[in-house]
């Protein structure tokens, strides 16, 4: 009974040091900073460049974008549709390149592996990590979109894609299950991430993969002739997170990009430690 | 366990390699059982589901109807990929199209096509029918006089059947002398146990091979519709419920109240017309068409329609003229064609053919290309 209790109070104490590594690390701060960015100039952007309201909806732009300006609502959804196709797996990719290979790099995975630190358990903390960051990186997009968004241009009821109006609470309650999502399929992107980081002992090699794995899977996906491998693709249904703006939500409607988002999961993880638990540690 | 492993580190990776085969295969699986479990229905001849469907009545029902296309279709400039207008009538010849659908009698009817990140819907509530296009955030709001309500019916279904009860109407309508009605075993579709209704024309010269209906073993409605071309295993066109209840849907799915900063055009009954026939350029251009006179060579599955294109005149407006160019485009890289009849490009697919004659005829029609040709030298 006292060994459980020892065994625990050290696992939570590894993964909390992992958490604290990973948080202080000045690459990851400056890039949360550089996600949170983003809808910041979106809204500074619009704000300046105000285009004439009778232009609006004719050329359109991207997603989200010709409603901003009657609601700071969407400066978050604007950003979160923008990052969506690279920022976002990039800072996936940076977490998930750094996990083993970051240490291997740095010749101190042998000493992590000296202490009485399980492969399986070590493989675990780093995804735990990966998946911290995984939910954390679009809800930063979305508050810093919200703040933004309220302070340029105001809040209001929200316009759902079916043409009804929700309040500006329910709104928030729908983009959070917006983040909760896309925080699925980066955790899932974060499985690869920390297979590949196995294979190599450079970080960097790890992130540039996974950030081409990323950017082909999206123009693969954009090819018509290829639409039997569609529901093969990793990102295919990420801009799913769409449903979530309808009227009523069609939840079922999500299921084929978590189905996919936990196949991958479990493939790559299994894949992780199939590399991780039978591979020489040198470094 | 782990000592397998240990001894023979290469052996770990059958775990990953397991569980992709079982995700993949799982996935696939799943389909298949689905689609051959065996419902046990109560016998019926195809007489008595024919009657059945069209004596059909259900009270309400929502659901998503999933439509695809794969017509087999050349590879057209503008078209085939590509942005805008191309790739929404792309989607309609090849490819797929969600659309979510609410029914609660005839004068509650809300139609939701499901765009990626937008959203067009058909509000019907009673005499008020709005158009919301989320994309530019424009609502647009007509009055229909009640004496009308029948007339607007017809109007609706204009181009590609919207939902599993038109496309089998317009199925049921070529039954006749021209057509075998079989039944086969059951099938399933949203998880609904269903009667299969084979209708295969008896005229070897179309170009379809066979129309399957689905219908529901309960509430005898249309579930599914699909288009075979001759000889092709895989269906040409398909339009059938993925997901379906029987629920009256609560009213409030019928009232939109225009959000905020919406753009809201309100047309009379005439522009109304109107705009019904731009919704589809090629809706516009049947529609012109008619007005220049056209006519029906043949009878049943291998009838031709002959139209006559309008002459090009000023009132085009510039938007219409892109269009056109675009249009020119692609008529432009049609093979050409000819023989006693004259001489024009020949669009060929799976299920249809399309001839465009240089004295600005169209033909089209489920044929083979010498039907078409024959029909031209009349």
């Amino acid at each position: 009974m006292s060994q459980v209790k020892i065994r625990r109070r050290v696992s939570s104490r590894f993964l909390a040091s992992e958490v604290r590594l990973i948080a202080v690390r000045r690459r990851n701060q400056a890039g949360l900073a550089a996600l949170a960015a983003v809808p910041v100039v979106i809204a500074i952007a619009m704000k300046v460049a105000a285009p004439d309201r009778t232009g609006r909806g004719q050329g359109g732009g991207p997603d989200f974008f010709s409603q901003i300006l009657s609601n700071g609502f969407f400066v978050a959804l604007a950003g979160i549709g923008v990052e969506l196709t690279l920022f976002l797996p990039i800072a996936i990719a940076m977490l998930a390149g750094d996990a083993v290979a970051g240490e291997a790099n740095q010749g101190t995975l042998r000493y992590l592996l000296t202490v009485p630190v399980g492969r399986i358990r070590l493989l675990a903390v780093k995804y735990a990590g990966i998946v911290m960051g995984a939910f954390l990186a679009p809800l930063v997009v979305a508050t810093s979109g919200i703040l933004a968004g309220l302070l340029l241009f105001g809040g209001g009821d929200v316009t759902t894609l079916s043409g009804t109006s929700i309040s500006f609470g329910a709104g928030l309650l729908r983009l959070l299950g917006v983040c909760l999502y896309l925080g699925v399929c980066l955790t899932a992107l974060g499985a690869v991430g920390l297979f590949l980081s196995t294979l190599t002992e450079q970080p960097m090699g790890a992130t540039i993969a996974l950030t081409m794995l990323t950017v082909a899977s999206f123009v693969l996906g954009q090819i018509p002739q290829l639409d039997w491998l569609h529901p093969y693709l990793l990102t295919q249904h990420w801009q799913d997170f769409g449903e979530l703006l309808r009227d009523p939500v069609s939840l079922s409607a999500l299921q084929p990009g978590l189905l996919t988002a936990g196949a991958y999961i479990a493939v790559f993880l299994c894949a992780a430690w199939a590399r991780f638990a039978g591979r020489d540690i040198t470094s | 366990m782990s000592g397998v492993f240990r001894s023979r580190p290469a052996l770990r990776w059958l775990v990953p390699t397991a569980a992709a085969v079982v995700v993949i295969g799982g996935g696939a699986a799943a389909g298949t059982i689905a689609a051959s479990a065996d419902p046990t229905l109560p016998e019926r001849s195809a007489a008595q589901l024919l009657v059945d469907v069209q004596s059909a009545k259900v009270d309400g029902l929502s659901g998503t109807v999933v439509q695809t296309a794969d017509l087999g279709l050349p590879a057209l400039p503008g078209v085939t990929g590509g942005s805008g207008s191309g790739a929404d009538l792309m989607k309609l010849v090849s490819g797929s199209n969600t659309a979510r659908v609410w029914y609660a009698g005839e004068d509650k009817v809300r139609l939701a096509l499901l765009g990626t990140l937008g959203e067009t819907d058909v509000i019907r509530n009673g005499t008020d029918v709005w158009t919301w296009r989320s994309s530019d955030n424009s609502a647009v709001h007509a009055k229909i006089p009640a004496d009308a309500l029948t007339k607007k019916d017809k109007a609706l279904p204009a181009g590609v059947p919207q939902t599993p009860q038109e496309a089998a109407d317009a199925a049921l309508a070529a039954v006749g002398p021209s057509t075998a009605v079989t039944t086969t075993g059951a099938a399933k579709v949203a998880g609904r146990d269903a009667y299969e209704l084979v209708l295969t024309p008896k005229d070897a010269a179309s170009l379809v091979g066979q129309v399957r209906l689905a219908i529901d073993g309960e509430k005898h409605i249309p579930l599914g519709v699909d288009v075979y071309a001759k000889g092709v295993d895989t269906p040409a066109l398909r339009i059938a419920f993925q997901q379906v209840s029987f629920e009256t849907p609560d009213p409030e799915q019928f009232v939109f109240t225009p959000p905020a900063g919406t753009k809201v055009t309100e047309p009379s009954t005439a522009e109304l017309e109107k705009q019904h026939g731009s919704l589809g350029d090629k809706a516009a251009a049947d529609a012109k068409a008619k007005g220049e006179g056209t006519k029906v060579v043949g009878e049943g599955w291998t009838s031709v329609l002959v139209a006559t294109l309008p002459k090009e005149d000023g009132g085009s407006t510039a938007g219409k003229g892109a269009d056109t160019a675009q249009l020119d485009a692609i008529t432009n890289s049609l093979p050409k064609v000819s023989g006693t009849w004259g001489s024009g490009r020949l669009l060929q697919s799976a299920l249809f053919s399309a001839l465009l004659t240089d004295d600005g005829r169209v033909l089209v029609g489920a044929v083979a290309p010498e039907k078409l040709y024959e029909a031209a030298g009349k």
